[in-house]
């Protein structure tokens, strides 16, 4: 689940994500991306969201595109063939290839422990779903009631 | 050896050269990188009496072993050039993403020398550097100029660039990057204007590697852990940053105010405090490369006349134009903070100045028709005013760009200007925090808070706590601090860090990236080789024992009121032990046997 | 006697500045101000019965650690900072 707001812009998770992948600090390699926009005074990170329908899946010729155990959808080195079909299915722009290592990039959840939510220093990036009980703007509501009514007791 | 990229790029504006070469690998052993290795750099190519708006003077851009890696806060460079206020080594960092880039585009620094007849900027996309026209860009602000260049050159690129305040040679010009991000003090933007240098737009693609992946993996975690878990690092900047000091110094009377002639207590220093501007005005925090603080403020200023958007301000720019200017109104200080930034000059100088200005027309030394409005203590549309005038060198800023020493002294009066080396020192008083008075005096760049920071054990109590009204113990401790610092920012790695991680575990980093055996002595003795080297430099230029001194009024006007009350700064007691602990001579000269020790010589 | 707070110190006793009335020892006014304020504030206050690490206190600007720590005498014209520890520069 990724929370924008946030978002502090470090970009650790890029680095974390590169060296995980190839032992070196590379931003470019990496499977997730921070855009920050200034006017606006945000900083979103982009990666793969590990779809329930998943268009990459559906486009791969050699079905190289596969979900895993846990519940990460992810390439298969071996069966891929690299032809890129999976970069122009994404919607969201969450593939990407390394010239230099000759390979897809993207993001596998690190076997189930993705290192981009481990190391985000502000809670932006957070493994886990998205489900009523996790959703923190609900909880945030909720926080605003307790803030409006709940002060009265606190001062007793 | 790894963490570096092992190539610099050498570019002459002159002749439009650009040649690309190995790092001295010898030299980064022995002075890591970033501000110690561009130091050794300059010192070895540049004759340290060289005029700094010469064509002769190089401009330097060094980052360091850890940049661009995983090391905690790992944003930094360093730019390295003689200072023009000052006439000292200049070596001033800053953080952001732009060192990095330059790092992940191939590339440990890029040395600078000649003049280029025309405006220009280098522009680097991995192996391609080019040399390109920048006449569209000139007289553009910091923000024009990048989004210009943004624009230009792809969105993805990293740009530091001057502003107005560089062009004109406002001899505190910053060198900016990533908009909001100041290589801030000395003056090293005027010397990139004085180059006709406008930008630097950088891209980058490759990667940085380490010697010993998952030793070094395993020292970030540790470090990472260490400053998320510390009450400050955790805590107290992310939720405040650093203008959170503001109530502390004040509490303790050691808030400087109203260019340090009315004592260490500010009446209003609430009103301009952190837990006010988070409060009131902050939008949101924001972190530099590969920081896990996020110190940064995005403030907005929503109406009035200080209307507003930008970030900061830090805790000494904000001090410089609140209570050393008397100013309790916090928009109008984040407003003239963020034209500092928009401009590109340095808020400490430029609001010091301000205040010493400020001073002057209250003792009726300047006058309304020499400024061409009033000028009192508390005058909040004035420090905008005369901070915007100043970055365009308009009217009376023209006079206020030679910073306040040469201003004052040119009325004939140089001791209202509260500097060291011309460079004025910041928000913390040394007559109450008297190792930070003899800091100032010692400091390699003239007044300056981050070649040392004693403040840290004086009043904050990290890592121990030292009463700052005695001079017991604050040279050993200084000469400490001074080494560290020195490897900090030689590492590429943010000074704040220090406050939740220390020596070993900095020392761990650089050895796992490096892949380099030092011990932690080793690393702390390489810092103190660095700090020699600048000393150095600087006797070299001509200065001598009496520039190590502080201004009268620290020395001989009593603190008026607070815990200090009656005291001034012992600087003489001090400096002695100072030289003594350093191993310098009773001029404080480095001995030969000093200089072998260190290997410099 | 005036006790400031600071920081984050403010969300526990929801005020910036209060007045109160003389205690002889910090200690005393630090024992009354928890009982006030809670186990939120006490628990940054103390820890195992000791001033925490997390907490800087000035009596008249000066830190206690520099005067007689909990047993610094108060009087009646005191001014008490309490502060979390904090850094910036």
């Amino acid at each position: 689940m990724i929370s924008p707001e946030k978002c502090i812009g470090c970009r650790t998770c890029e680095l974390i994500c590169s060296f995980n992948r190839m032992e070196e600090f590379n931003p470019k390699q990496a499977a997730v991306s921070v855009f920050a926009y200034d006017e606006a005074a945000i900083a979103v990170p982009i990666m793969c969201m590990q779809c329930e329908d998943p268009s990459c899946m559906k486009v791969c010729p050699v079905g190289a595109i596969v979900r895993d155990e846990k519940d990460a959808v992810i390439i298969d080195i071996q069966k891929c063939i690299g032809c890129k079909m999976c970069i122009s299915a994404c919607p969201l722009g969450n593939i990407t290839f390394s010239p230099t290592q000759k390979k897809l990039i993207k993001c596998d959840l690190c076997g189930g422990n993705p290192q981009c939510a481990e190391f985000c220093p502000s809670g932006a990036i957070q493994y886990k779903e998205a489900t009523p009980a996790n959703l923190n703007k609900k909880k945030k509501m909720g926080e605003k009631f307790k803030d409006l009514f709940g002060e009265v007791y606190e001062q007793c | 050896m790894l963490g570096f990229t092992g190539k610099l790029l050498r570019v002459n504006l002159t002749d439009k050269t650009i040649k690309k070469e190995n790092l001295n690998l010898e030299d980064a052993k022995k002075y890591i990188g970033a501000r110690g290795l561009g130091t050794k750099y300059f010192m070895n190519e540049v004759d340290p009496k060289v005029e700094p708006f010469s064509p002769d003077n190089k401009l330097i851009f060094m980052t360091g072993p850890l940049t661009g890696t995983l090391a905690t806060s790992s944003g930094r460079y360093e730019v390295v050039a003689k200072a023009p206020l000052t006439g000292t080594i200049g070596a001033s960092n800053s953080g952001g993403h732009f060192g990095p880039e330059l790092k992940y585009a191939g590339y440990d620094g890029i040395i600078f020398e000649g003049k280029s007849e025309k405006p220009v900027y280098l522009y680097i996309n991995d192996d391609e550097v080019e040399i390109r026209d920048a006449e569209h860009l000139w007289g553009k602000n910091v923000f024009e100029t990048t989004d210009m260049l943004l624009e230009e050159v792809g969105d993805d690129a990293r740009v530091a660039c001057i502003g107005p305040g560089g062009e004109k040679l406002v001899l505190f010009a910053t060198v900016m990057n990533d908009k909001h991000r100041a290589a801030g003090r000395s003056g090293l933007g005027a010397v990139m204007g004085s180059k006709n240098l406008k930008a630097v737009a950088v891209k980058g693609s490759k990667s940085v590697q380490v010697a010993k992946p998952k030793e070094f993996l395993e020292i970030c975690k540790k470090s990472r852990k260490m400053l998320k878990d510390h009450p400050v690092t955790g805590g107290g900047l992310p939720t405040y940053g650093t203008e959170i000091l503001v109530n502390i110094l004040n509490q303790s009377g050691g808030l400087p105010t109203r260019n340090w002639k009315d004592g260490g207590i500010f009446e209003h220093a609430d009103e301009t405090s952190g837990e006010t501007l988070t409060e009131k005005y902050l939008v949101r925090n924001k972190g530099c490369f590969g920081c896990n603080m996020g110190c940064g403020r995005v403030t907005r200023i929503p109406e009035g006349k200080f209307k507003s958007f930008g970030e900061g301000p830090e805790y000494e720019a904000g001090w410089s134009y609140g209570a050393d200017c008397g100013v309790r109104n916090l928009e109008a200080i984040c407003k003239a903070n963020f034209i500092c930034n928009e401009l590109g000059i340095d808020p400490i100088t430029m609001g010091s100045t301000i205040a010493c200005a400020m001073e002057m027309y209250e003792k009726g030394i300047l006058t309304r028709e020499e400024l061409g409005r009033d000028l009192p203590f508390g005058d909040d549309e004035g420090i905008v005013e005369f901070t915007r005038m100043t970055g365009l060198r308009e009217g009376f800023g023209d006079k206020l760009a030679m910073g306040s020493y040469r201003m004052a002294e040119s009325y004939g009066h140089p001791e209202l200007s509260m500097s060291v080396k011309k460079q004025e020192m910041p928000a913390y008083d040394g007559r109450c925090l008297q190792g930070m008075g003899l800091e100032y005096a010692t400091s390699n760049r003239g007044g300056c808070h981050v070649r040392g920071y004693l403040t840290s054990p004086e009043i904050l109590g990290i890592p121990a706590k030292l009463d700052p009204l005695v001079t017991d113990e604050k040279a050993p401790w200084l000469k400490t601090f001074q080494d560290l610092t020195a490897v900090v920012d030689s590492a590429g790695i943010c000074l704040f860090t220090t406050f939740g991680i220390g020596l070993p575990e900095i020392s761990e980093m650089l050895r796992t990236a490096m892949g380099v055996d030092f011990t932690d002595e080793e690393v702390l003795q390489a810092g103190e080789r660095i700090w020699n080297l600048e000393k150095l430099f600087n006797l070299e230029a001509g200065f001598t024992k009496d520039d190590d001194r502080l201004p009268d009024r620290l020395l001989k006007e009593p603190m008026p009121a607070g815990p200090a009350k009656g005291l001034v700064n012992q600087l003489d007691v001090m400096l002695k032990e100072y030289y003594e602990v350093r191993g310098w001579d009773e001029n404080g000269i480095p001995t030969e046997e000093k200089l072998k020790e260190l290997s410099i010589k | 006697m005036i006790v400031k707070y600071f920081a984050y110190i403010r969300d526990y006793t929801g005020a910036k500045e209060i007045e109160i009335d003389h205690f002889p020892t910090l200690n005393d006014l630090l024992l009354k101000l928890c009982e006030r304020y809670g186990s939120k504030f006490r628990n940054k206050i103390f820890s195992n019965g000791n001033l925490s690490n997390e907490i800087i206190i000035l009596v008249n600007g000066r830190n206690i650690v520099h005067l007689q720590g909990l047993d610094t005498c108060l009087s009646s014209d005191d001014e008490i900072s309490i502060f979390p520890v904090v850094a910036g520069g």
